[in-house]
């Protein structure tokens, strides 16, 4: 095989370029299976996600493996959007993922700017201290304790305001701005523009594309936040989707156990409501996701662009 | 002219600094007030605060947890010295989740880390440009996704009524007599490999790409004037070409040791697992909110500066290191 490969390189070479497209070559050949065999692994699950979700419970059990359903029910998206924990969840996410990241974005924005200010007493210390935090934290304990402390626990507001700032996020924003020629915010100044003015009515509209990429990194966090309300908020009717989500898996997964050791059966999640759930919770990002790829791609490239 | 008093002069100097600081300070302090201190009292109030309550690694702590804060647990907790490390050091569950965190980060590094190299090469070899871009799109989705869906994915799949038990047993009826490849200590940590690869191994192309569309066409133009084939030009140009890249984020990789992956592990595991798919996170985790028994905190906090601690050592390391190759330190 691989002989075969390099003697149609070769050929190939002989003749650069032209002919790439009228012959296919055996390398071709491979690269399109692999590459479609691993895009195949990839969409399965999600495939059979929502097979799952949508055939009745009796063909599930009879035939997990299918391709084509024979029969559709609509039952288990009834359950999941007449259920008030899922939809109050649902809710609560959308704020979620709005509030936070209006709150993360302004942070972030704010302190990027502070940074590009090279001359600003103190600069390099507020750095330091900012750094640092991505490198040590206190752990689970004294986290939860000065939560409780503040009056977070049991509180909605402790998915949003200890999110705070990703420093990482902050610095790659910041180095993008300082990138900006000097001159377009020196003559602002001159026509008597102050900072805040500066920020927003010129800095930020250059960066937008930036700005876009951190906008949807942060609506994906607080949209797959549960951590914190597992820990935190013991009150499902604050949950996020998420956490109501891991509610029902785990709880359908221990179904099993509980029936092996004989004690009451907790409510009834099938299969079906399980995989509805997780469709509904991917719909908006699965939908979103094709347009918007242009920013969910560059976010990792702009770290790196800076030398 | 020659005896002028060079201290009088120094210190009319430095006041003069000193004047120039605080008229600096006072040009910027808009920006101190709307910009700076908003993100920085974030930041001191949520991650620096609880930073002094590490001291209750050397306390003892047992009352309900939870019913105070922080501050004033310190002050009425009494100390107890090195108790807390020394028992520690004695506890099975403890070492059983220290060997597992880095055992199954070197399996991820191992199987998990040339995944990525190896696909973007690949991608980077397709000449179809529509079919490339779906096959990304496709590729790079399921990092977005929380490890509470892609375990629920996980669960269905592998379970007892899933997929994969369905089409084994069509093969081998015999294996699914006792199907539990969810609980069985040697399917778990590949599982989680494999789980790892499906949701990041397309995601992690992504700067290897950028890495080679970074590379000078005029080499391959020129190799292939010399008769390089497409083999021979992968092996000789594009990955040359990215080595450094591949260095700095394996040291990177290498340096996050420490971080198992909390949400992975802990949406997939169960207690028959634990033996080999505990890490440090999901057993500081299980002692401080799951335990039976009666937990002094002290304990389960002198986990956490364990483990926090060597992170600290591991992640700086790397980092310096990854610098000697050109890391930038903001990833």
């Amino acid at each position: 095989m691989a002989k075969n490969k390099v003697k149609y390189g070769q050929e190939e070479n002989v003749v650069a370029g032209a002919h790439m497209v009228r012959h296919v070559h055996t390398f071709d050949v491979i690269l399109f299976i692999l590459l479609t065999l691993f895009a195949l692994v990839i969409v399965y699950p999600f495939y059979n996600t929502i097979l799952v979700s949508i055939v009745p419970q009796a063909d599930y059990t009879r035939q997990p493996f299918m391709l084509i359903p024979k029969r559709v029910t609509w039952e288990n998206y009834k359950f999941v959007f007449e259920s008030p924990l899922l939809l109050r969840s649902m809710l609560n996410s959308v704020v979620l993922a709005v509030v936070g990241t209006i709150y993360n974005m302004v942070l972030t924005v704010l302190l990027a700017y502070t940074f590009t200010k090279r001359d600003l007493p103190g600069r390099n210390i507020f750095r330091f201290i900012l750094v640092f935090t991505m490198y040590f934290g206190g752990g689970l304990v004294p986290t939860y304790l000065l939560y409780k402390a503040l009056g977070l626990v049991g509180n909605w507001w402790v998915l949003v305001l200890p999110t705070g700032v990703s420093i990482t996020y902050m610095l790659i924003i910041s180095s993008n701005m300082s990138e900006l020629p000097a001159e377009i915010e020196e003559s602002a100044k001159m026509d008597g523009a102050n900072d805040i003015q500066i920020l927003f009515k010129i800095v930020l509209p250059l960066i937008k594309p930036i700005l876009a990429t951190f906008t949807i990194y942060y609506a994906v966090e607080r949209w797959n936040e549960w951590y914190s309300a597992m820990l935190y908020l013991k009150d499902n009717k604050l949950w996020p989707l998420q956490m109501a989500l891991r509610q029902i898996i785990s709880s359908a997964t221990s179904i099993s156990t509980v029936a092996m050791t004989g004690e009451t059966r907790p409510p009834i999640y099938g299969e079906g409501i399980k995989m509805a759930c997780i469709v509904v919770t991917v719909f908006p990002l699965m939908a979103l996701y094709p347009f918007l790829q242009r920013y969910f791609l560059t976010g990792l490239t702009l770290g790196a662009v800076k030398g | 002219m020659g005896n002028f008093d060079l201290e009088a002069i120094q210190k009319a100097q430095k006041a003069k600094n000193r004047k120039s600081i605080i008229k600096r300070i006072w040009r910027y302090k808009w920006i101190y007030l709307f910009m700076l201190l908003p993100g920085l009292a974030v930041i001191i109030i949520f991650r620096y605060l609880p930073l002094p309550g590490i001291a209750l690694a050397w306390k003892k702590f047992t009352p309900t947890f939870g019913a105070k804060g922080l501050y004033s647990y310190l002050a009425s907790s009494k100390p107890v010295g090195w108790k807390h490390f020394e028992s520690l050091w004695r506890e099975k569950a403890f070492w059983n989740a220290t060997k597992n965190t880095f055992m199954i980060s070197i399996l991820k590094l191992v199987f998990g880390f040339p995944f990525p190299v190896i696909l973007a090469i690949l991608i980077n070899e397709m000449t179809m440009k529509r079919y490339k871009k779906v096959m990304q799109t496709i590729y790079t989705f399921p990092h977005f996704l929380s490890w509470v869906v892609v375990a629920g994915m996980v669960l269905n799949l592998f379970g007892d009524t899933g997929v994969v038990k369905s089409v084994v047993s069509k093969f081998n009826p015999d294996a699914v007599a006792n199907w539990n490849f969810l609980y069985n200590s040697r399917s778990f940590r590949p599982l989680l490999i494999i789980s790892d690869i499906w949701k990041e191994g397309g995601w992690g192309t992504i700067l290897y790409l950028a890495a080679i569309a970074g590379v000078d066409p005029s080499l391959h133009e020129a190799a292939i004037v010399d008769g390089a084939n497409r083999f021979q030009r992968i092996v000789h140009i594009t990955l040359p070409e990215i080595t450094s890249l591949i260095i700095i984020m394996l040291i990177l990789q290498i340096g996050n040791m420490m971080n198992a992956n909390f949400d992975q592990i802990f949406n997939l595991y169960s207690a028959p697992v634990f033996d080999v798919g505990d890490v440090i996170d999901t057993y500081i985790y299980r002692i401080t909110f799951q335990s039976s028994t009666a937990m002094d905190y002290g304990f389960s906090t002198a986990v956490g500066l364990f483990k926090n601690v060597i992170n600290f050592v591991l992640l700086i390391g790397a980092n310096q290191i990854a610098k000697l190759f050109g890391h930038d330190g903001i990833m």
